[in-house]
This record gives structure tokens, C-alpha cells and sequence, in this order.
């Protein structure tokens, strides 16, 4: 008996928080326009007149593919962190100095340092957390990078 | 257990590289949403923190929102059919958010009798909605895909004609105007009319006749479906029309020629065959011979062409060939044939130049004479 009114409640409470939240969604405008996201819906053939649930799909997927990046990014730092640590070691050696210098000769600065400046989205980091989600990727290696240049030196 | 599982998996991988890229995602007719797609992930990266991108990165990233967009819609679609209806719902939706977000796990998925109303999925994006900063989209997107209106078939019934007979539905396209094929059968008629009456006419006239006729008609007929076919029937038949080689030929006299000029050598051999003559005794000059030809031809007659025979095989001479004799045999003619001055100087005309050859190399004789006469002087 103390339950019931209480549910009730409760459900009174989710219908009013999901209506106001649909309502909500008509002010914010999520990054994904709604044309693109009607199309893939008319696509997969689900029929909808109402403006609110195309918005909900939208911002649905805008939280999938911020979470995406935002694991892709922290694998991006975590792994400038563990370069950083051992460049310092690097930056001792004889042969890695030559390297420097021939890259230099031809205009191009340090590749060590580069990295802390830009973070980008590579397929190493992007494979690892769509990995996470359950979307497995396979790509065919790339031989030729810096990456394997510095390894050289060691 | 293990091996049986790997083995499926080394299938399945195998499977996916033999099979060709998903059309659904990956087709010349997706480039447009495929490009919105990478634009909006781009600008979400963005704001995320990335400042800049592998392409492939951000293609197979784009690639995997849009069959996230697919498979909501398609788990959605499946629920609604599931409870009898056409239209999504929010609950729907609600549902399909679940089936993808189960692998990851979301709050309250574990309970029994949760209701979709107060599922965790939508807390969550309540919540990232209350804390994502608001990001417009960079561009402004047209409604697509574009819907291209239908080219008319030109059917009976757009038309508004009755098609004839009952047998013939409306919506197929309409019969040509009978202009078109009707005056064949009346040329035909006549024809017939005229080879019974007057059965004098020659043939040759006739077909003749019923040639041009048909000639004119096609020219009609390629005229009417240039008016009224597409350009592609029109460009065809006036392609055929101009084509000189596709025309009728000309009969001899219909357009005037320029006489033919006998070139030297033929000449030269009707010099020959005239000393020839001379020695027999026939008397036969050149413009004799060929006379009556070129009188056929100025005039034009249909019926010259049996007579010219006629003429060339009577009066035509045995030839003898006689090599290296020519220039000789001229001078030999001027000498014996009084007879026929006037032709004689009609056949120097032709060798005129010849004459003017020999004048030089005299000269050049002369020249040679003189200079040697100086030099032994």
C-alpha cells in the first residue's frame, strides 16, 4: 500500500523528468544536424514525425562519440608521458645528437618535441577505445614513422 | 571449446576480408551525409581537446557514429513493428539505446522491472547534456536526398486521348501521328494505278518515279519526328538525311560536269594509232573517233550510254604499240595529212607543251654550240 502511492509517484516524477528533458532538447541544438541523422533513420526505415525523438537520437550519438574521443585522448597523453619520460635519457646519447642534427640539415625540428604540442587522433588510439566499447579495428601497420626512426637510436 | 571458438573467429575474419566494402555506408550515392558526418565528429573532437586528426582516423570514426545512427533506428523500428506499429515511439528509441549501450553497461541495467521511463541511458544523457558545452553545427544542411521529379512517359492517358481499342491501357505511351506513315499507302496507289493505265512508259521512268516519291516521304516523316520525338530520334534521322552517300544517285545529265581533259598519254596514243591509220589508209583523224562521245555527254541523253558503246566498238582501231617513237611520228603527220588541218592544230594544242620543251632544249643546243665554237676559237 505505501509502495504503490510512492511509485506512482515515482513514475509521475520519470514521465515529467523524460517530458521536460525532450522538451529541453528543442533549445539545445546538438552538434549533429538533424538532416543527417534523419537520413540514416529513414535509411534503417524507422518512421518518426515527432522533431524531439530526431533530437534524442542526435544527442545520443554526440555522447557516444565524445566518449569515443575522450578515451582516445587520454591514450594520446598517456602515451606522450611515457615518450617524454624517456627522451630525456635519449637526449644523452651520441647518436640520437646526429639524428637531430641530419633532421635538422634539412629544416625539419625535433620530432620529440612535437609531440607535446598538438594532440592528434591516430588510429593507434582511436582502435584501443572503440576496442573498449566492442568495435574491433584492424589496420595494416605503417612502417615508415618517427616512431621507428627513434627506436633505431636505442 | 577454445580452438572451435578461434577457428569461427579466423572464419569470420576471412569471411569480412573476401566480402566488398558495405554498400550501405561506403557507396558513391552516401559521399554527401559521409562528408556532414566527418564535419560534425570533427568539430565534437574539437571540442573534446584533439587539435588535429589522421584522416583515416576521422573517416573510420565518422563511419562508426553513422552506423550508430543506423542500428538505434533499426532496433527502434524492430520494437515498434514488434508492438504492432508502423511509427516510432520514445519508448522505442529508449530500447534501442539499451541494446547498444549493454555491452558497456548502464545504471539500473541490472534490475528486473525497471521501466523504460526512468532508464539509466537517459539519466546519462540527461547528465551530458547538462555538462557538454552547446556546439552548432559549422554548416547549414539542406533537407537531402533531393527528389528529382520523373520525366513524362507521354502516355495516352496525359495525353487525353482515347487509346484505340479497348485492348490498350491508358498508360502506355501514345501511337505516332499517322501523317507519319500515312502517305506511304497513297503513293503506293498510284503506282499501281499508273503501271496499270499506261503500260507504254518505260520502266526506268517508273521506278524512277516512285524513288523520288519515297525519298520525299522519309524526308517528311524524319521532319514530323523531329518536331514531336526526342532529340535523340531527331539528331539520327538527320544525321541519315545529310549523308550524301544515303541519297539517291544522279542520273547523267541531272548535274553538269565539266568535260573530261584526255590526259598526254592517251593523246599519244591516239597519235599513234593515227599514223597507223595512215599507212592502212582509213583515214580516221582523232576528234572522229572521239566525237560522238563528247556529243553524248553535252547532251545527255539517257539512252546515250547504249550508243556511245555502239560508236567506240565500230570505230574503234587496232592499236599497234610503237615505244619511243612519239615526238617522230608528229613530225611525220604534219608532213603527210593535209586533210585535217584544223585537227591537226586542235592535237597541237594538246602538244603544246611538248612543242615548248623542244624549243628550250634547242636552245640550250644553240647555247652549247656557241660557247663551244668560243672556246675552240
Amino acid at each position: 500500500m505505501n509502495h504503490n502511492p510512492q511509485s506512482s509517484d515515482g513514475k509521475h516524477d520519470d514521465d515529467s523528468a523524460l517530458s521536460d528533458f525532450l522538451a529541453s532538447l528543442m533549445d539545445y541544438a546538438p552538434t549533429i544536424p538533424d538532416e543527417l541523422v534523419e537520413h540514416y533513420l529513414a535509411k534503417s526505415g524507422f518512421q518518426c514525425p515527432d522533431v524531439r525523438l530526431i533530437r534524442l537520437v542526435a544527442v545520443a550519438t554526440q555522447k557516444f562519440v565524445a566518449e569515443v574521443a575522450s578515451d582516445a585522448l587520454q591514450h594520446c597523453k598517456a602515451r606522450q608521458a611515457a615518450v617524454v619520460k624517456d627522451k630525456r635519457e635519449k637526449q644523452q646519447k651520441v647518436i640520437y645528437l646526429c639524428l637531430l642534427s641530419f633532421l635538422i640539415s634539412f629544416g625539419l625540428s625535433d620530432p620529440l618535441l612535437e609531440q607535446d604540442k598538438r594532440l592528434i587522433l591516430t588510429m593507434d588510439d582511436l582502435s584501443k577505445s572503440l576496442r573498449e566499447v566492442g568495435i574491433e579495428i584492424s589496420t595494416l601497420p605503417l612502417y615508415i614513422s618517427l616512431h621507428v626512426l627513434v627506436s633505431i637510436t636505442k | 571449446m577454445n580452438n572451435g571458438c578461434l577457428e569461427n573467429r579466423k572464419k569470420e575474419h576471412d569471411n569480412s576480408q573476401k566480402r566488398p566494402k558495405s554498400y550501405k555506408f561506403g557507396s558513391k550515392s552516401d559521399d554527401f551525409a559521409l562528408a556532414i558526418a566527418k564535419v560534425a565528429v570533427a568539430q565534437l573532437c574539437e571540442s573534446v581537446g584533439f587539435q588535429g586528426f589522421h584522416l583515416s582516423a576521422l573517416e573510420t570514426l565518422s563511419d562508426i557514429s553513422v552506423r550508430y545512427i543506423y542500428s538505434i533506428g533499426k532496433t527502434a523500428n524492430l520494437s515498434a513493428n514488434l508492438a504492432g506499429r508502423v511509427e516510432g515511439n520514445v519508448f522505442d528509441i529508449i530500447h534501442g539505446l539499451e541494446d547498444l549501450g549493454s555491452n558497456l553497461g548502464f545504471s539500473g541495467a541490472s534490475d528486473v522491472d525497471r521501466c523504460v521511463v526512468s532508464s539509466g541511458v537517459v539519466k546519462d544523457i540527461t547528465h551530458f547534456v547538462g555538462v557538454s558545452d552547446f556546439i552548432p553545427f559549422a554548416y547549414d544542411v539542406p533537407g537531402f536526398p533531393v527528389v528529382k521529379e520523373s520525366a513524362k512517359t507521354g502516355s495516352f492517358w496525359e495525353k487525353g486521348e482515347d487509346p484505340p481499342g479497348e485492348h490498350i491501357p491508358s498508360w502506355l505511351p501514345a501511337f505516332p501521328d499517322p501523317e507519319t506513315y500515312a502517305t506511304r499507302l497513297s503513293v503506293e496507289n498510284e503506282t499501281m494505278g499508273v503501271s496499270n493505265g499506261k503500260k507504254t512508259e518505260s520502266e526506268l521512268e517508273r521506278v524512277e518515279r516512285n524513288m523520288d516519291r519515297s525519298l520525299l516521304n522519309l524526308q517528311l516523316r524524319f521532319a514530323h519526328n523531329e518536331n514531336k520525338g526526342g532529340s535523340s530520334h531527331g539528331s539520327g534521322y538527320v544525321a541519315t538525311e545529310s549523308n550524301p552517300y544515303l541519297a539517291a544517285p544522279l542520273h547523267v545529265g541531272e548535274k553538269e560536269v565539266s568535260s573530261v581533259v584526255l590526259p598526254t598519254k592517251l593523246s599519244n596514243e591516239v597519235a599513234l594509232r593515227n599514223p597507223v591509220h595512215v599507212d592502212v589508209g582509213n583515214h580516221v583523224s582523232v576528234l572522229e573517233t572521239f566525237a560522238p562521245a563528247i556529243e553524248a555527254m553535252k547532251s545527255g541523253l539517257c539512252d546515250s550510254d547504249n550508243v556511245k558503246k555502239k560508236l567506240l566498238y565500230d570505230q574503234r582501231p587496232t592499236v599497234r604499240f610503237k615505244i619511243g617513237i612519239g615526238k617522230k611520228s608528229l613530225g611525220t603527220m604534219s608532213d603527210l595529212n593535209s586533210q585535217n588541218e584544223e585537227d591537226l592544230l586542235k592535237i597541237a594544242s594538246w602538244f603544246g607543251n611538248d612543242n615548248e620543251k623542244d624549243d628550250k632544249k634547242r636552245r640550250v643546243e644553240k647555247i652549247l654550240k656557241e660557247s663551244v665554237e668560243s672556246s675552240k676559237e
